[in-house]
């Protein structure tokens, strides 16, 4: 066989003494469509960082060509051929269709030729198959119309490798079938493409070979044909890691707390679901097929139809602020940017919901709040107790803490997780996890959205799979197994107990 | 062209005339609605003053906009592209300065060089530093207003400096006349299609755009964001001095203070002419028209009779409202941008 486009030769990467890629070697062909698999934390998104710059190795090295060639930036990565369409694609909005995709690589030196810059980009439209008017503005276009016009920039470059990370996951069916068509072309023209999705149809329907990553390494790589459910799943589950020894032992009381009727969203069949008082119901599924509709309808993010019902009592929840007065907190995922102000202390930060309580003659009383913040520290064992200092000077992990810590005390009826541990350190995790059964112990009801499977087990008392906007499964925890639920979430099909068929 | 995407304009086409009654006045409103306020305050002035629409008084109100022209056409670029520059009227009095010291000594040619490079310096320090140097524009350019403000006064010492009267062609550039039309406006003119043709034909004024528009798809893109930063706030000084330079020849003298009195009209200038076609952002012709809207409003009042004050008064509200309508022609589904 000929050089491989791109050969990965023990590629390791270590975040302040914690391995997240511990020797991954692995080659990518010339023209080939490669997928790429993994649980959460396998190391999925820190290779593709590598791969586009954005992180350096900690040793290992990157052969383009068959030649070692060093990526420390995203512009090195360009200049290498090296591109990846993240699910934002980032347009500028006021130009046309037409100069985004020529943006910066512009036909002529000095002046811009408006006629030739729509004639090129017409061009390469025609020839990846996009039929969208080249005179459009950018801002008008869908999601998914950003995502091809990404493509398409990426293709006139001529660039050789081009990583598509959960591509449609904001896509129709329609739409996926257009990049479908479009990868297809991109690999006729000798592009090679690094498909990372939780979709296995997808994978098994347009990848020639797919790696499994797990824990940090390959865990396996399949040709196309031999890549199927039991097998796939078999080589993404962690034992190494699979005890917690964090378990739900059943904490769900009678009373129902919130209850949905017939919710519903553009990219969500009707729902109809209750949580009980002390309830932790874990949503997973691939990423955008409709289980982050539900953290958006609850936290007064998206317009829904059908009802939301705190207590017995209907609530219409249209922005963030209706959602705390029913009694729904919602801990984002992105908390720097989210929940967190990361210049003001950590005493500002989680007493910010309390003000009206520590507040005498409409003055914020100084004591009070220092004595409030330092009681949620030692509550919630934040590390290093420091309430006096920037938020930002915290790790992950205590962050995700004092986003709990602030609605600690306004004792929310619902409390909402998306991927609770998502960037925390393995220390903090069980911490958290003890925070979140101890709010369900105190009678609150609790959704925890996730697509760590390990989480939700560890979690959960109750389990709900979504695939393309409609609930797949709502199965008790006890009716479900690892390897089982695994295989839901990357297939609408599986069996809750599969791992049972393919003890190898 | 294939005749699937001529097919998907058609169909836009024929969204378009599918839409309501209503909303196509909007859209027409949204594109010529400046200009018509322009056209209908126009033909309100001249019929209320019959020397209003002479080709006198047009002359004069061109010949009354010059430097502010100039100065809010070099600004639109910094707009464009994503910061403010509010050290532009410091900038025309100190090249005004500057040029009217040298000329005895180095001839006006030198002078008028010598001028325009520090103008060129000053915007390039104030790239620099809001680039490289991570300062905000606003803080940045503030700063370099009041530094200004010391150093006009420390070259002036204060006081008017005269420039000779036998310096006869520096003065024919801001007093001179080429039959009907000042030579001056004729400057300005030639400096208006120069910055036309940057911003809608040359790469810089594409990349200027494209940084203000989404300075990440710019970086992404491969683009120097930095760079063409920089070129806005160099492009914006040398347009402030080039006011500076016919200011002086205009008044045979540079003043030690007064080019402040040109930095907010410069901003209501470029915010109304970000209204003008539709466009949403900062363009050049747009400026253009925004200065001569001023001018002509002001000089409309003046004939019938209006106050200094009401002008003013009524200055900030046309800036108010042209900043509002920018507002609602770039409705963005959540605001929470307050600078």
């Amino acid at each position: 066989m000929a050089t491989p486009l791109i050969e990965l030769k023990d590629l390791a990467k270590d975040f302040a003494g914690i391995q997240v890629l511990k020797g991954i070697s692995l080659s990518f062909e010339r023209g080939e469509v490669h997928g790429l698999l993994g649980e959460n934390g396998a190391g999925k998104s820190t290779l593709i960082k590598i791969l586009t710059g954005v992180y350096s190795p900690s040793s290992g090295e990157i052969l383009l060509d068959g030649k070692p060639i060093h990526v420390h930036r995203p512009v090195d990565a360009h200049s290498h051929g090296l591109g990846a369409v993240y699910q934002d694609s980032e347009l500028a909005g006021s130009m046309t269709v037409a100069e985004n995709i020529l943006l910066g690589n512009e036909p002529s030196r000095v002046w811009i030729n408006r006629r030739k810059i729509r004639q090129e980009a017409a061009e390469i439209m025609r020839q990846i198959g996009l039929d969208l008017d080249p005179d459009r503005k950018a801002s008008t276009l869908t999601a998914a119309q950003m995502q091809m016009v990404t493509l398409a920039t990426l293709f006139h470059r001529r660039y050789k490798l081009i990583i598509l990370d959960e591509p449609t996951a904001r896509l129709s069916a329609s739409e996926s079938e257009l990049l479908f068509k479009m990868i297809a072309t991109f690999k006729q023209s000798g592009i090679t493409i690094v498909y990372i999705s939780h979709r296995l149809h997808e994978v098994k329907l347009l990848c020639d070979r797919a790696t499994i990553l797990r824990d940090g390494r390959v865990s396996g790589t399949l040709e196309r044909g031999k890549i199927d459910e039991d097998v796939v799943t078999q080589l993404m589950v962690n034992r190494s890691s699979a005890d917690l020894q964090i378990e739900n032992r059943g904490l769900r009381q009678e009373k129902v707390v919130l209850e949905l009727k017939s919710l519903s969203t553009s990219r969500l069949a009707p729902l109809s679901l209750t949580v009980r008082a002390g309830e932790i119901l874990g949503v997973t599924g691939p990423l955008g097929a409709g289980m982050e509709q539900i953290e958006k309808c609850l936290g007064g993010l998206s317009v829904y139809d059908g009802e939301i019902v705190v207590d017995g009592a209907v609530k219409v929840i249209r922005k963030p602020g209706d959602a705390l007065k029913a009694g729904i907190a919602l801990i984002p995922e992105e908390r720097r940017k989210q929940a967190l102000f990361p210049s003001l202390s950590m005493a500002e930060n989680v007493s910010l919901p309390a003000l009206s309580k520590l507040t005498q003659f409409g003055l914020v009383h100084g004591a009070a709040k220092r004595n409030y913040a330092q009681g949620i520290i030692e509550r919630l064992a934040i590390y290093p107790n420091a309430p006096d200092r920037p938020i930002r000077y915290f790790s992950g992990g205590n962050q995700q803490k004092a986003v709990i810590g602030k609605w600690l005390e306004r004792k929310a009826k619902v409390y909402v997780f998306v991927e609770p541990t998502s960037g925390v350190d393995v220390g903090a995790i069980r911490q958290i996890y003890e925070i979140i059964l101890k709010m369900a112990e105190s009678g609150a009801a609790v959704i925890v959205i996730s697509t760590s499977v390990k989480e939700l087990l560890a979690l959960c008392e109750t389990i709900m799979v979504v695939h393309d906007g409609t609930v797949s499964a709502h199965v008790p925890r006890s009716a479900v197994d690892r390897d089982g639920l695994l295989a839901m979430t990357i297939s609408k099909d599986a069996q809750p107990k599969a791992g049972m068929a393919i003890s190898a | 062209m294939s005749t699937s995407s001529t097919g998907a304009v058609t169909k836009a086409r024929k969204d378009i005339q599918a839409e309501s009654g209503a909303s196509a006045i909007l859209s027409f409103l949204r594109h010529w609605g400046t200009i018509l306020v322009i056209i209908l305050f126009g033909v309100f002035f001249s019929l209320m003053s019959p020397y209003f629409g002479t080709v006198s008084n047009f002359n004069n109100i061109l010949f009354s906009m010059i430097v502010s022209a100039l100065l809010s056409m070099g600004l639109t670029y910094v707009v464009a592209a994503g910061s403010f520059d509010l050290s532009i009227g410091a900038v025309v009095t100190t090249t005004s300065i500057i040029t009217a010291l040298l000329i005895p000594s180095i001839g006006w040619i030198a002078a008028t060089a010598v001028g325009l490079g520090a103008a060129c310096l000053i915007g390039a320090v104030n790239g620099v530093l809001v680039t490289y140097g991570r300062l905000s524009g606003i803080v940045t350019t503030l700063g370099v207003m009041f530094l200004l403000g010391g150093v006009n006064t420390y070259l002036s010492g204060g006081y008017q400096i005269p420039v000779d009267y036998n310096e006869a062609v520096f003065r024919f550039l801001g007093q001179g006349r080429v039959g009907p039309i000042a030579f001056p406006v004729i400057i300005l003119a030639a400096v208006f299609v120069c910055g036309y043709i940057l911003s809608t034909r040359s790469k810089a004024g594409h990349y200027i755009g494209a940084v203000g528009d989404n300075p990440m798809a710019a970086y992404y893109s491969g683009i120097s964001v930095y760079r063409w930063v920089i070129v806005s706030f160099v492009l914006s000084a040398l347009f402030s001095g080039i006011g500076g330079v016919l200011l002086t020849s205009i008044s045979s003298s540079a003043q030690p203070v007064g080019g402040q009195g040109y930095l907010l009209e410069a901003f209501a200038a470029v915010f109304l002419g970000a209204t003008i076609l539709g466009k949403g952002k900062p363009h050049v012709l747009g400026t253009l028209l925004g200065v001569f809207f001023l001018y002509m409003v002001s000089s409309g009042m003046n004939m019938i009779g209006i106050s200094f004050a009401t002008r003013q008064l009524f200055n900030g509200f046309v800036l108010l409202a042209a900043v509002g309508a920018n507002a609602a022609l770039n409705r963005e589904e959540i605001h929470l941008k307050f600078i």
